[in-house]
């Protein structure tokens, strides 16, 4: 009877537990099922990772011996999380004080953020030591039991460096907070030294951690920069123009050999750390270098362009005689020399020595238009010169058939009037002269460095508009013409080619009659030329004229080059090759 | 006599006790059979857990040193700047050399550095290639490999 009673109590309550196991799986079953367990759902999802994107570190610039030029350094966004936050009045009184922000400023961004907000950022790229400042105030007080300051974050993460603040500015460029280059090599390279961004999904949950791909670093690029010779060409040209008046200038020094751009100097420059003040300095992006951005009418300096087309061309020999009377008429229109005088009988080295306008017409006149613009045309002017810099002007050569080219540009184009280049471009064409007919194409990148791998560039022979013999003979007409000139341009112990110009600045009234362009193109050691030199000073007050302007720069240019490139003296030179 | 012992034999064989022994080892065997996967299954998770917690902490390092890299790097360049450097020198009483001042020597098999290779550190270590199985590999994965091992060792 007992056991009886006893097996129906079991009974029922294994039949209650049964019943409370099966109402907990029907449960379980209605909450997996049930409409709200897909919004359940969905909000799991959403906290169990983030889509984090994983930015590389952009590529450093080095010049060629391997000083940084452009690097990258730590910076804070200061945050505070609001659902931590203890004391809005005290972060905002503190924030203010160190981050030079107003007190209302921050308290209303700590008190104002919508109510779904954890998270508010203060203020972004701040210094390490300001965070280091705030860090220990928090330590301070968290050290005394003060919580006022809890909530408050600090993000690292990096942004562009300039080491050397301004120097070679105008080749760098720079990088805005959102990450983009602009102009020079920051511009010209933005996609290689920025690399490319990854978005992975990143779990919380750590048994679902992955491994996240590589993000390989921005390319690191090495210039042909070097950067001692650039910081000395930036002193010479910012002396020169203050000795001489001169509001901006450009200096470039060249491997005519290779197109390495081994200096770039120009004015204005500003601290690439602090680019707000681009606006302030420069009125349009084409000022920014003016090297490669601002065309100009170059004058006397274009003379070596159509010496050395007429000697190619066969038209002339550097004994040809021309009778200078002073004036030559070209299309109806009356040329003259710089001072109006004439100069009687002259070869060609001595119509390059005086710089004679109207010798110069003649021989452009002799050769002919098709002649004479062809040879413009393979030297490369009216057409960008593509060097790897952002913000190439193209310059401008009038050819006949142009609705603004007249008979008289013949003769006026031969000595550099009415015909615009860039200082760049006339370096590039005189190459030719320098390198034994070929012309090489300018560059500013040496090499890239990229997944353990160094890419060099190579050099680029933008094309040979003269022969070989042609400009051996130039070269040398331009070395005798420098010395019997006795110009200012000359550097003892060393042979030195060179020519300067002068040129007159066109307006819409005609050409300036009180201001003048003054530039010079030279090279050297003339007989295995290793640099040269471009020297453009815009409207120097202290003497128009570029022998006593542009000449003694080009000069003190070159002696800062043979020492810091190693070239020594000609004679020296000659007993090291000998031995 | 015989037909005795038979008798206890059957009756021994049929006894309920032994029946519901039977049962209880049947059912303490699957538990156990169970409770062996769960253990394994929860010692894999575990320590999946643990190294996925290590690949974070990990990658949180990598990318504080690579920032701390730049850092330094950014650093020695500023004190290296052509400015700094060049004060240092006039500080110590040096001056620009002129070009009368330069003696040339003939040093024979001398060349002029070419621009070194600056990247002296490969920033690419390679995804984990020989990362172990125990990383990747199912529970199931891992018992039939233990299973054509010859057993778990």
């Amino acid at each position: 009877m007992m056991r009886q009673r006893y097996a129906v109590r079991s009974m029922i309550i294994a039949g209650g537990f049964v019943l409370a196991v099966l109402a907990v799986i029907v449960q379980i079953i209605r909450i997996q099922t049930s409409e709200q367990a897909k919004v359940f759902l969905s909000q799991g999802d959403r906290y169990a990772g983030e889509f984090q994107t994983f930015y590389p570190e952009r590529g450093e610039i080095y010049d060629r011996n391997g000083h940084l030029l452009a690097g990258n350094r730590t910076v804070y966004e200061v945050g505070v999380s609001l659902s931590e936050m203890a004391s809005p009045d005290s972060l905002a009184n503190i924030l203010s004080k160190y981050l030079g922000l107003t007190y209302d400023d921050v308290h209303k961004k700590l008190t104002d953020s919508p109510k779904s907000w954890e998270y508010v950022v203060i203020q972004d790229y701040v210094g390490v030591n300001t965070v280091d400042q705030l860090k220990l105030l928090v330590q301070q007080m968290q050290g005394a039991d003060d919580n006022r300051l809890d909530g408050l974050a600090f993000k690292p993460h990096l942004e562009r460096s300039y080491p050397e603040n301004s120097l070679a500015s105008n080749v760098l460029g720079f990088v805005t907070r959102d990450g983009r280059g602009y102009f020079g090599i920051e511009e010209k390279y933005n996609d290689l030294l920025a690399g490319n961004p990854v978005q992975v999904w990143v779990p919380r949950d750590p048994n679902k951690a992955t491994e996240i791909p590589r993000v390989p670093n921005g390319t690191t690029l090495v210039l042909t920069i070097n950067r001692d010779l650039q910081s000395n060409v930036e002193s010479i040209l910012d002396k020169a123009l203050s000795d001489y008046g001169s509001p901006n200038g450009t200096i470039i020094v060249m491997n005519p050999r290779n197109g390495e751009i081994l200096a770039m100097a120009t004015t204005p420059r500003m601290d690439l750390n602090n680019y707000d003040n681009y606006f302030t300095l420069y009125d349009n992006g084409s000022q920014y270098n003016r090297s490669i951005g601002m065309s100009y009418e170059p004058g006397s300096v274009l003379k070596v362009l159509t010496m050395a087309a007429a000697l190619d061309a066969g038209t002339v020999r550097p004994d040809t005689t021309f009778v200078d009377t002073g004036a030559i008429e070209v299309g109806g229109i009356t040329i003259q020399n710089w001072n109006r005088d004439a100069w009687g009988p002259q070869d060609m080295v001595g119509c390059l020595q005086h710089s004679l306008n109207v010798c110069l017409a003649w021989v452009s006149s002799q050769m002919g238009t098709q002649s004479f613009y062809g040879y413009m045309e393979r030297f490369g002017l009216g057409h960008p010169t593509g060097v790897d810099l952002s913000g190439e002007a193209a310059g401008r050569l009038k050819v006949p058939g142009d609705g603004d080219w007249y008979p008289v540009d013949l003769g006026t184009n031969a000595f550099g009037q009415g015909i615009a280049v860039t200082p760049l471009q006339m370096l590039m064409s005189a190459s030719a002269i320098a390198n034994d007919g070929k012309m090489v194409t300018p560059h500013v990148l040496y090499s890239m460095l990229r997944d353990g791998h160094q890419y060099n560039v190579p050099t680029q022979v933008a094309g040979s508009p003269i022969s070989s013999n042609t400009a051996q003979t130039l070269n040398q007409m331009l070395v005798v013409s420098l010395e019997q000139e006795s110009s200012q341009a000359l550097l003892p112990g060393y042979s030195l080619a060179g020519k300067t110009g002068t040129a007159q600045i066109p307006t819409e009234y005609g050409y300036d009659p009180t201001h003048t362009n003054v530039s010079f193109v030279g090279w050297g050691p003339a007989d295995d030329p290793q640099f040269m030199v471009y020297v453009w000073l815009e409207t120097p007050s202290a003497s128009i004229w570029s022998s006593e302007t542009a000449a003694p720069v080009f000069a003190k240019v070159a002696e800062q080059t043979v020492i810091l490139l190693n070239i020594p003296p000609d004679v020296v030179r000659g007993q090291l090759v000998t031995k | 006599m015989q037909g005795q012992a038979t008798q206890i034999i059957h009756a021994y064989r049929q006894a309920p006790w032994r029946v519901q022994r039977q049962w209880i080892g049947a059912f303490l065997l699957a538990v156990v059979g169970v409770a062996m996967v769960a253990a394994l299954y929860l010692d894999v998770t575990a320590r999946a857990a643990v190294a996925g917690r290590e690949i974070q902490e990990m990658r949180i390092q990598i990318t504080t040193v690579q920032r701390e890299n730049a850092d330094l790097e950014t650093k020695l360049a500023d004190l290296t700047a052509t400015a700094v450097m060049e004060k240092r020198a006039e500080d110590l009483g040096y001056r620009q050399v002129l070009p009368g001042e330069l003696d040339y020597v003939a040093v024979p098999g001398f060349a002029l550095p070419e621009p070194p290779i600056l990247l002296a550190a490969d920033d690419t270590a390679p995804a984990v290639q020989n990362q172990p199985v125990e990383y990747t590999q199912s529970l199931l994965e891992w018992f039939e490999d233990r299973v054509k091992l010859g057993g778990l060792r």
